[in-house]
C-alpha cells in the first residue's frame, strides 16, 4: 500500500511539473489598444488585420482592446501611469518625446538595430520621424497623417468670372480673391469668400507661414514682436468691412446649420483638414471643388501646415518581458507595412503615415494626392511641457476676446505671454 | 450541560456579526472611498503628471495656487458668485412652485410631474437644448423678446455669449431644475397640521399671515436641508459651462471645478489638481460649518422649546 501511495504521488508531482511547463507551440499574448471599439465601423476591418497576422505566424496572438477616442486618452495615461500599459498602443506624435523621457516607451532604435529583416524607417515622413525621436533615437513610429489644406469651391469661382488659375497662392491674392467672392444681401451676409478664423486656421498656422511661432527653441514664450501683432491684426483686419454682428450672425448661422460652411456651401475658400474632404464625399456635394496649398506671406512665406497624427508605441512596463515586446515589434512592422497600411487608408478614410501606402492610395484620387503632397510640409505643434495645450485652453480665451474686440492685439499677445510665463515659473517651481 | 454565554461574549458575537454584515460596506467604503482620498492628499503635495513617478515637493502646489496663479482667483471668484446667486435663487423659486402646487386643483399631479421632469433629464441634453433657446441670432428666448427689443430700440441680449451675462445665464438655466427641491418643500408643506391653519383662520388670519407666521417656519428644516445642499453643490458648479461656454467669455463661467479639471486634463498637472480639491474641501466645509450656525432659526415641529 505504501509503494502504490508513494508511485501515485510522484506521477501527480511528474504531471504536475510538466503541466506547469509551457507548451512549446503556446503563443505569447501581445496587448495591442486601439480606437476602434466595438459597435463602430473600423471594429470589424481592424479586427480581421489583428485576425490575418495572428494567422500569419505561430509565435503571438495578438489580442486587440478597442475604445472610442474619447475615452482613450484616460485609460491609456493611467495604464501607463500604472505600469499595466499594452504592449503597444495608439497616441499622439506631439508628444512621443514626453513619453520617451519618462521611460515609458521601448526605444525602437534598438529594436531596428537587431532587426534581420531591415525593416526601413525611410518609408514614413521624416517631418513625422522626427517627432517620433528622442535624444536621437526612435520611440515610436507615425501611423496616422493630418495636414491642412485651403479648400475651394469652384462654382463660386465661376459665378464671379475666376476660374482655377486665380486660385490664391500669397495672402494678397487671398483678399483680393475672397473680396470677389462676398455676398451680401440688405445687410446680412449671405457668402464670405474666406475669413482666417474658419474652419482650423489658427494664429499659429498663420505665424509659421511668416517664419514666426508662439515659443523659442528653449521652449519660452516670444509673442512680443511686431510681425505678431501685425499678423494677428491681419486676421482682425481681413473681414474689417463688416460689423461684429454681422460677421457674428453668420457664424451662428453656420453653427445652427450644423454642417461646415464650406461644405454646405457659405463660404467660398476655407482652411481645414484632410477630414473635410471625407465630410465632402459623404455629403456628397453638388458643387465642384478642389485643395491647394494654404497662401502663404508675399515676401518671405513658408509652406507649412499644422499638422498631427497618430504615434503607435511599444510600452515598457517595467517587468523586463523581452518576448513580449518582441512581439510587440513583429505585429508593430506588420501593421505598417504597406499592404495593412493601404488597406486602413481605404477602410477609414484617413491618411497614413506610409508615404508608399498613400501613393497607391491616392492615384486614382487627385485631390487625395494633393492632401498627401501636403503632408510633407505639415508639421506638429511642439510639446511645452509647462503648458501642453498651448494653443487650446491656455490662448483661446485671449484670442477670442481679442476677435471680439473686447482687447487690444497688443493686450491679447502680453496677456497671452504673461500667462505662459506664470506657468512656467509654476513649472519650474514643482520640477 | 450547556456552556454559559457572559454577556460580554455575547455582545463580542454580535460585534462580529454586525462587522461581516457591513463588511461589503466596510470594505467598499475603504478601498473605493477613503485610500483614493488619502492618496489625492498626499498627490497634492507631490508633482504628478500621471506618467511619471510623483515627487513630493510639499506645500508648493498650495503656495503657487494661493500666490502666483491668477487663474485660481478669477475661477474662485466666478464660483463664488454662482453660489451666492443660484443657492438663494434656487430656494425661492422652489419655494414658489411649491406654493403653487399646492393647491386642490384638477390635474395638479400632472403639473407637478411636468415641474420635476427636469431633473430626470440628462445634464448634456438640458445644456444643449437651453443652448439653442439663449442664441442671441436664433435662439426662441430673443425671438419672443424681439417687440420690446424693437420698442426700446436695444441690441438683443448676449445671454451666455455676453461676459457680463454669462454667468446670471447659467443660473437662469439651472433654475428649470427647481422641481427637485421644489418635491421636498411641497412633501414638507403638506406635513403641517391643518389644526394650526384652522386656529390661525378662527383668529382671523389671512393667507399672507398664515404663510409668514405658519407656513414659512415650519417649512425651515426643508429650506435649510436645501440650502446646506445647495450650497455644496454650487461649488462644484461645472458641466453646464463645460458644455455651453467653455469657461467663456473672457472666462466669466470658468469655475473652481473648471479649472481643476483643466489642471488634470490640459496640463497633465495631477498634484496641482488634487491640491485644489482639497482646498475646494476645505473651502465647503468651512461654508457648511457657518452654515450650520443657522440652527437655531430652524424650527421643527413637535420639538420642545
Amino acid at each position: 500500500m505504501k509503494k502504490l501511495t508513494a508511485f501515485l504521488l510522484a506521477a501527480i508531482a511528474c504531471f504536475s511539473l510538466i503541466a506547469c511547463q509551457p507548451a512549446e507551440n503556446e503563443r505569447i499574448t501581445i496587448d495591442f489598444w486601439h480606437m476602434a471599439p466595438v459597435g463602430t465601423a473600423a471594429f470589424a476591418p481592424t479586427k480581421a488585420i489583428i485576425t490575418a497576422f495572428n494567422e500569419s505566424q505561430d509565435l503571438y496572438t495578438v489580442k486587440g482592446t478597442g475604445f472610442s477616442f474619447w475615452d482613450y486618452w484616460d485609460k491609456i495615461n493611467i495604464a501607463v501611469s500604472s505600469q499595466t500599459a499594452p504592449d503597444l498602443g495608439l497616441s499622439t506624435l506631439d508628444d512621443v518625446a514626453s513619453r520617451a523621457e519618462e521611460g515609458v516607451l521601448y526605444n525602437l532604435s534598438e529594436l531596428l538595430a537587431a532587426d534581420p529583416t531591415g525593416f526601413d524607417v525611410n518609408q514614413f515622413y521624416t517631418n513625422q520621424l522626427e517627432f517620433a525621436t528622442y535624444d536621437g533615437d526612435l520611440y515610436a513610429l507615425p501611423f496616422t497623417a493630418t495636414t491642412r489644406v485651403l479648400y475651394y469651391n469652384l462654382d463660386m469661382f465661376a459665378a464671379v468670372g475666376l476660374t482655377a488659375a486665380d486660385i490664391p497662392t500669397t495672402w494678397t491674392e487671398l483678399y483680393d480673391v475672397a473680396k470677389q467672392l462676398d455676398i451680401v444681401d440688405d445687410g446680412v451676409i449671405q457668402q464670405l469668400g474666406f475669413d482666417p478664423t474658419y474652419g482650423n486656421a489658427t494664429y499659429h498656422g498663420w505665424l509659421w507661414e511668416a517664419g514666426l511661432d508662439f515659443f523659442d527653441t528653449a521652449g519660452n514664450p516670444t509673442l512680443n514682436t511686431q510681425a505678431h501683432l501685425d499678423i494677428l491684426n491681419w486676421i482682425k483686419d481681413f473681414n474689417s468691412e463688416y460689423t461684429r454682428n454681422q460677421l457674428v450672425a453668420f457664424g451662428d448661422a453656420n453653427t445652427m446649420l450644423g454642417i461646415n460652411p464650406f461644405a454646405s456651401g457659405r463660404v467660398a475658400m476655407m482652411v481645414e483638414t484632410d477630414g473635410l474632404y471625407q465630410t465632402i464625399r459623404e455629403a456628397d456635394v453638388d458643387f465642384e471643388y478642389g485643395v491647394t496649398t494654404i497662401p502663404i506671406p508675399d515676401e518671405n512665406g513658408v509652406r507649412v501646415n499644422w499638422g498631427s497624427g497618430f504615434s503607435i508605441e511599444l510600452y515598457d512596463n517595467n517587468d523586463g518581458n523581452t518576448a513580449a515586446r518582441q512581439g510587440a515589434w513583429e505585429f508593430l512592422k506588420y501593421i505598417m507595412s504597406e499592404e495593412v497600411q493601404i488597406e486602413l487608408a481605404t477602410i477609414n478614410g484617413w491618411l497614413m503615415a506610409h508615404k508608399g501606402a498613400m501613393a497607391t492610395v491616392a492615384a486614382d484620387d487627385p485631390i487625395t494626392a494633393r492632401l498627401v503632397e501636403e503632408v510633407e510640409y505639415a508639421r506638429d505643434k511642439i510639446y511645452i511641457p509647462y503648458a501642453p495645450s498651448w494653443h487650446g485652453n491656455d490662448w483661446q480665451p485671449y484670442y477670442t476676446q481679442f476677435l471680439a474686440g473686447e482687447i487690444t492685439a497688443e493686450q491679447c499677445l502680453q496677456n497671452a505671454r504673461n500667462n505662459y510665463l506664470q506657468k512656467q515659473e509654476n513649472y519650474n517651481a514643482t520640477h | 450541560m450547556a456552556k454559559a454565554i457572559t454577556v460580554k461574549q455575547l455582545k463580542r458575537q454580535e460585534n462580529t456579526a454586525g462587522y461581516l454584515f457591513a463588511s461589503p460596506w466596510l470594505i467598499g467604503l475603504i478601498v473605493l472611498g477613503i485610500f483614493p482620498i488619502l492618496m489625492s492628499l498626499y498627490i497634492s503635495f507631490t508633482n504628478y503628471n500621471m506618467i511619471s513617478t510623483m515627487r513630493f515637493i510639499g506645500f508648493e502646489n498650495y503656495r503657487i495656487l494661493f500666490t502666483n496663479d491668477n487663474l485660481f482667483w478669477k475661477s474662485l471668484g466666478n464660483t463664488v458668485y454662482h453660489v451666492a446667486i443660484a443657492v438663494p435663487l434656487s430656494i425661492v423659486v422652489g419655494l414658489a412652485l411649491a406654493f403653487l402646487l399646492n393647491n386642490k386643483v384638477k390635474g395638479m399631479s400632472i403639473y407637478r410631474t411636468l415641474f420635476y421632469l427636469p431633473n430626470v433629464v440628462s445634464v448634456v441634453a438640458m445644456t444643449l437644448l437651453w443652448m439653442w433657446l439663449f442664441q442671441p441670432n436664433f435662439g426662441l428666448i430673443n425671438q419672443i423678446l424681439k417687440p420690446l427689443y424693437d420698442l426700446f430700440g436695444m441690441e438683443p441680449i448676449g445671454w451666455y455669449l455676453d461676459q457680463n451675462l454669462s454667468k446670471i445665464t447659467l443660473i437662469l438655466m439651472g433654475l428649470w431644475t427647481s422641481g427637485g427641491s421644489m418635491v421636498i418643500y411641497l412633501a414638507q408643506m403638506q406635513d403641517i397640521p391643518t389644526t394650526l391653519y384652522e386656529s390661525a383662520e378662527i383668529d382671523g388670519a389671512g393667507w399672507w399671515q398664515k404663510t409668514i407666521h405658519i407656513t414659512l417656519p415650519l417649512m425651515t428644516p426643508s429650506i435649510y436641508f436645501n440650502f446646506i445642499m445647495g450650497l455644496i453643490g454650487g461649488f462644484q458648479v461645472f458641466t453646464m459651462a463645460y458644455i455651453m461656454t467653455s469657461g467663456g467669455p473672457s472666462r466669466s463661467t470658468y469655475y473652481y471645478a473648471y479649472y481643476l479639471f483643466d489642471k488634470m486634463m490640459a496640463d497633465n498637472a495631477m498634484g496641482m489638481a488634487s491640491a485644489m480639491a482639497w482646498i475646494l474641501l476645505i473651502i465647503v466645509l468651512i461654508v457648511t460649518i457657518l452654515a450650520l450656525r443657522l440652527n437655531k432659526y430652524v424650527f421643527y415641529l413637535g420639538e420642545e422649546s
